[in-house]
């Protein structure tokens, strides 16, 4: 069974972006900033409806990039200048840790309950899945300033994140992952430390036991494979390895480029990982903020009409 | 040719007038004549130029009022692109990413005009002419028509030099690329690497090379290849820190970015005299000239000016300094 899902954000609407950019000259209120968020939402949500998309997210509206503005929640960090987030032209601003890490009170919950909302009314046999950037990436992300290893900085990481995912109201977190399979691009920075592969796995293993995981990878093949969560592995530029035996999502649609696929070579492509899986969820490769938002819903369309 | 000691420019862009972005609005609309759209640009144009002059910056540019955005007018002048909608950059800010979908083709010249106007208009000597890079453009350009990456940068390197030709003969003495994407991908940077080349070859004007928001540890491997004489380059973003790699940069010059250029506050004539003297550390006050970290557009006019004034009056701390030294001047190279 091909079940489309969404992953991470959806390309934020220019319409969206403009409320975002009057609101924080002053010129919108936040009231209207709020309705302008729900607004938008309850449009994507139509239209993942009508795509035929059945596990969805909020599409990060709210979000600038995977770990903003969460990190602007954390004790212990100051957001810096920005970054090339791997080889994209798109960028994010570095979390510095300057000191211990925990968890603020955050809106996040409460952003996850408005979409839950909306999704009850427009389209209510969708799953929803709240989106977290993971432990590991946030390690590779960050400069480090506090922990004596990127490993004891990973784990803090998680016990943040951990508290978070405890108050968050679904049952399906989807962790951005992509440093499993390309830890930190050079295009960004230099590498200096690793995370283990073996804390890696032990620490979204441990967030798996609170709630169900879907662990998003892409931009090469992971190296780590947590068990007892989804993996999703990017088709276009990585592979699913070959040991790998848990549910598993494929990225087979490419969302950095503006080419469509055609369905039925998508189909021949996800045979063989029917035969041994049953049961696949198929995705775009990694985040539709990389396209024009008209070729990421095309390319959704696209997405849905594999299902079943 | 003599400039003065640590010479000041920009590196392109700068906020348009609220009045042009309504132009520029009403225009796209088809409710302004071309005729009307083009004056306005013009007029924008000498305002920013003069806005430069006034702050003391010795290589001024016109803030590119002319252009939409980086590779969006430069993609939407070269034939054999088509654009599907903007794509988000970071927080609200997004571009026209085009799409090549056949042949290339050289329709007009890309900013001939636009250097033209400068210079008629410029009380300076020497203006600076950025344009952004084959590279750059491939990258930041969605590909259905070559096979390869290489193969529409090296096309877009072969339309580049024509521009370049056309340059030279009306006077251009200084031409900066603008490749803030060549280091996206560390395996394709001698393909950049090679792009620029080619883009420049058998022209003899001064280049300078614009990288930004990058891994300079992969440029730094590159420096001596590329038939550049300047690298502008970003510091202030990253706080200054990591500037080892300058130490590679044995020959040609280096174009110190000192202002931040997605922060609002304004950095104080000391902190970029610090910042200065820092990196005089690394490359000797003959071989720099200060700028700051990219184009200003993303800021709020007001606040991008008084960034351009307190750089001067930081530059002019450490020309006092300099001075004693009897460090007053450096000769403009073409070529190093």
């Amino acid at each position: 069974m091909i079940v489309p899902a969404l992953i991470g954000s959806l390309p934020r609407p220019v319409s969206l972006a403009k409320k975002i950019e009057q609101y924080s000259i002053g010129r919108l209120s936040k009231e209207k900033l709020e309705e302008a968020y729900r607004e938008h939402t309850r449009r994507a949500f139509v239209k993942l409806r009508n795509a035929g998309i059945k596990v969805i997210t909020d599409g990060l509206y709210r979000w600038d990039d995977i770990f903003n503005p969460l990190i602007r929640f954390i004790d212990g960090i100051e957001v810096d200048g920005l970054f090339k987030f791997y080889e994209n032209n798109f960028f994010y601003r570095a979390p510095v840790v300057r000191g211990e890490l925990s968890l603020r009170e955050n809106p996040i919950p409460e952003w996850i309950n408005v979409a839950l909302e909306i999704k009850e009314e427009v389209y209510p046999e969708a799953t929803l899945k709240a989106v977290l950037p993971g432990p590991v990436t946030l390690a590779y992300h960050s400069i480090n300033e506090a922990y004596e290893s990127l490993n004891e900085l990973a784990e803090a990481y998680a016990n943040v994140l951990g508290e978070l995912m405890k108050e968050l109201p679904v049952k399906l977190v989807e962790l951005q992952e992509p440093a499993l399979a390309a830890e930190l691009s050079r295009a960004t920075r230099e590498k200096k430390e690793d995370v283990s592969p073996e804390v890696a796995r032990e620490i979204i293993e441990g967030l798996a036991k609170i709630r169900e995981l879907w662990v998003v990878t892409y931009f090469g093949t992971p190296r780590v494979l947590p068990e007892g969560v989804i993996m999703n592995f990017d088709l276009i530029e990585g592979s699913v390895p070959e040991n790998y035996s848990g549910r598993i999502g494929l990225g087979i649609v490419n969302a950095r480029e503006t080419k469509m696929e055609r369905r039925d070579r998508l189909i021949d492509r996800l045979r063989p990982f029917l035969r041994k899986y049953g049961e696949v969820y198929v995705t775009p490769n990694t985040l539709l903020d990389f396209l024009p938002e008209s070729v990421a819903w095309r390319k959704l369309r696209l997405l849905g009409k594999l299902g079943g | 040719m003599e400039l003065p000691i640590l010479p000041t420019s920009v590196i392109g862009s700068y906020p348009k007038p609220r009045w042009l972005l309504r132009m520029y609005n009403l225009y796209s609309l088809g409710r302004l004549p071309e005729e009307d759209f083009r004056e306005a640009v013009k007029d924008a144009s000498v305002a920013v130029l003069r806005e430069h002059e006034r702050t003391g910056i010795d290589i001024p540019w016109d803030g590119e009022m002319g252009r939409s955005e980086m590779t969006e007018y430069f993609t939407s002048k070269i034939g054999g692109f088509r654009f599907y909608g903007p794509v988000r950059v970071w927080g609200n800010a997004y571009f026209n990413k085009a799409a090549a979908v056949s042949k290339l083709e050289y329709r007009e010249p890309l900013v001939l005009d636009e250097f033209r106007w400068v210079k008629e208009n410029t009380t300076r000597e020497i203006v600076k002419v950025p344009i952004t890079g084959p590279y750059t453009i491939a990258e930041w350009s969605f590909n259905e028509y070559y096979s390869s990456k290489e193969e529409l940068a090296f096309e877009l390197a072969k339309i580049l030099n024509r521009e370049f030709r056309l340059l030279e003969e009306e006077g251009a003495k200084f031409i900066q690329i603008d490749e803030p994407a060549m280091l996206n991908h560390p395996d394709e940077v001698p393909i950049a690497v090679e792009a620029i080349n080619r883009a420049v070859k058998g022209v003899n004007v001064k280049f300078g090379l614009h990288v930004c928001f990058s891994n300079y540890h992969l440029l730094a491997d590159h420096f001596d290849e590329l038939r550049v004489s300047q690298f502008a380059l970003e510091f202030a973003n990253r706080k200054f820190r990591d500037m080892d790699f300058l130490r590679k940069l044995t020959h040609q010059e280096l174009g110190f970015g000192v202002i931040d250029v997605h922060n609002p506050r304004v950095e104080s004539p000391e902190e970029v005299a610090r910042a200065i003297r820092k990196v005089m550390n690394y490359v000797e006050p003959e071989r720099l000239y200060i700028n700051p970290d990219c184009g200003l557009k993303l800021l709020d006019r007001r606040i991008a000016y008084q960034k351009l004034v307190n750089m001067v009056r930081g530059v002019e701390i450490v020309r006092k300094e300099l001075a004693r030294e009897g460090k007053k001047s450096i000769p403009f190279r073409r070529s190093v």
